[in-house]
């Protein structure tokens, strides 16, 4: 069953379960949510053994912190997303062994375990605004500032590695994160 | 940094949740989260608001032994995560949990039988030991330091210190567990010295049934769940006591 097709509150039902003990919950927590989950790790680390090893973290930890989630606080898919998101992203900024990899060894054959032709961060940011319905919002935003959002978002660059991808100062990058974040925050506020 | 101004962790926030921030300042971010509610709700404001982006992201989907991985690290039967034919594995695993618990207990009964003592005495009353999870670490010179005991379904951690650790000012004693397959995961904080307890993030049985290594380092402040441990201090075996 692919996450689109289960509803919120059945998640939230599962993780309940889930904080129970309750094996069967898991798989069925699993089998909804894993391929939405491994693809948001896979973006980040760029490996598929790397990206594996995140989304079984993330699942030992929800299985460990499942009794600790609050439905009042968070969506279930919120919560998921951001535990995996989290691990992600200290899985590459802690990967001393790929810290010499570059981006462009990343697009080339180095990586090519993403195959897909919507791997552009920049699109699947205007592709979420589309979904969103928070396209004017994005529009909103200089393209030097979207392209920065959409690296940093959908490959967990940081300021310096924007900086060289994209061929300006850090400097600037680092102001054009901060104002793009801004006038993000005010679209995303608007749909809350 | 002044963590009291709305706005520098609402900005902080958001860098940390965009993944914008090097290992170094996450680290410290998550230090300072761990410490200020405040700066746990800018996170918790941001992630409510990002994660619709994540979902243009196309899925894809993992590979079977990515769940079999996760049932076996969580003490599932990772080989049939599913299949109703393995009842007969139901009883013959507590036949088998029991028959390695008390080869575990002999075994470390022979080898440390004085640190086995306050074990016995705090279920002295009830005249048998109860199921419990029994960790014992020793220093390099493989001296017992710590004895770490849990009942099987119980959430808190008892911990006798036998010898005192010193540790520099500001830092702590982080009690990790390390299962049999992936990353060490963070238990709670010991005391330098004498007997403590802790809450765990939940039951003996659940976090410790794969786990057959205990270990401790020195950490700057408590380690949250994913952190990577420091050096180890002290290790040693966990066994099943029933």
């Amino acid at each position: 069953m692919p996450a689109a097709k289960i509803a919120s509150a059945d998640l939230q039902q599962l993780l309940a379960r889930v904080a129970l003990g309750d094996r069967v919950a898991f798989r069925r927590l699993y089998d909804a949510t894993a391929s939405s989950l491994f693809g948001v790790a896979l973006r980040i680390v760029r490996q598929r053994d790397r990206a594996e090893e995140v989304l079984q973290d993330a699942f030992i930890n929800a299985w460990n912190r499942a009794a600790g989630y609050q439905a009042a606080l968070s969506q279930p898919m919120t919560w998921l997303t951001a535990i995996v998101r989290n691990r992600a992203l200290d899985e590459l900024r802690s990967g001393a062994r790929h810290s010499a990899e570059s981006l462009d060894d990343r697009e080339s054959g180095a990586a090519p375990e993403i195959e897909d032709e919507r791997a552009n961060p920049l699109g699947l940011l205007e592709q979420a605004a589309d979904a969103l319905a928070i396209r004017d919002c994005l529009d909103a935003i200089d393209g030097p500032q979207r392209q920065c959002l959409a690296l940093v978002y959908y490959h967990g660059l940081s300021h310096s590695e924007v900086a060289g991808h994209i061929g300006s100062p850090i400097g600037s990058v680092k102001v054009w994160l901060r104002r793009g974040l801004d006038k993000l925050k005010r679209c995303l506020e608007r749909l809350a | 940094m002044n963590y009291d101004r709305p706005e520098l962790l609402d900005r902080l926030a958001a860098e940390y949740v965009f993944g914008m921030m090097s290992a170094r300042v996450r680290r410290r971010f998550q230090a300072i989260q761990r410490a200020l509610p405040a700066a746990q709700h800018a996170v918790q404001a941001w992630e409510q608001r990002l994660t619709p982006l994540a979902r243009s992201v196309p899925p894809e989907r993992p590979s079977a032994a990515a769940w079999e991985a996760i049932d076996h690290r969580t003490g599932g039967q990772a080989s049939r995560p599913v299949a109703p034919a393995s009842a007969w594995l139901a009883w013959l695993k507590p036949v088998l949990g029991v028959a390695f618990g008390v080869v575990a207990t002999l075994g470390l009964v022979r080898l440390y039988p004085t640190a086995m003592v306050p074990v016995d005495e705090i279920v002295q009353a009830r005249g048998t030991l109860p199921a419990s999870y029994v960790g014992l670490l020793t220093d390099a010179a493989n001296n017992p330091v710590v004895l770490a005991s849990s009942t099987r379904h119980g959430r808190t951690m008892s911990i006798k210190m036998l010898r005192k650790v010193d540790v520099p000012p500001g830092k702590v004693l982080q009690l990790w567990a390390l299962p049999k397959e992936g990353a060490a995961f963070p238990l709670g904080v010991v005391p330098f010295e004498g007997k403590g307890s802790f809450q765990m993030a939940d039951t003996s049985e659940k976090l410790l049934s794969s786990v057959p290594r205990l270990a401790i380092s020195v950490e700057n402040a408590p380690a949250r769940a994913g952190a990577a441990p420091a050096p180890y201090l002290l290790t040693g075996n966990c066994v099943k006591l029933w």
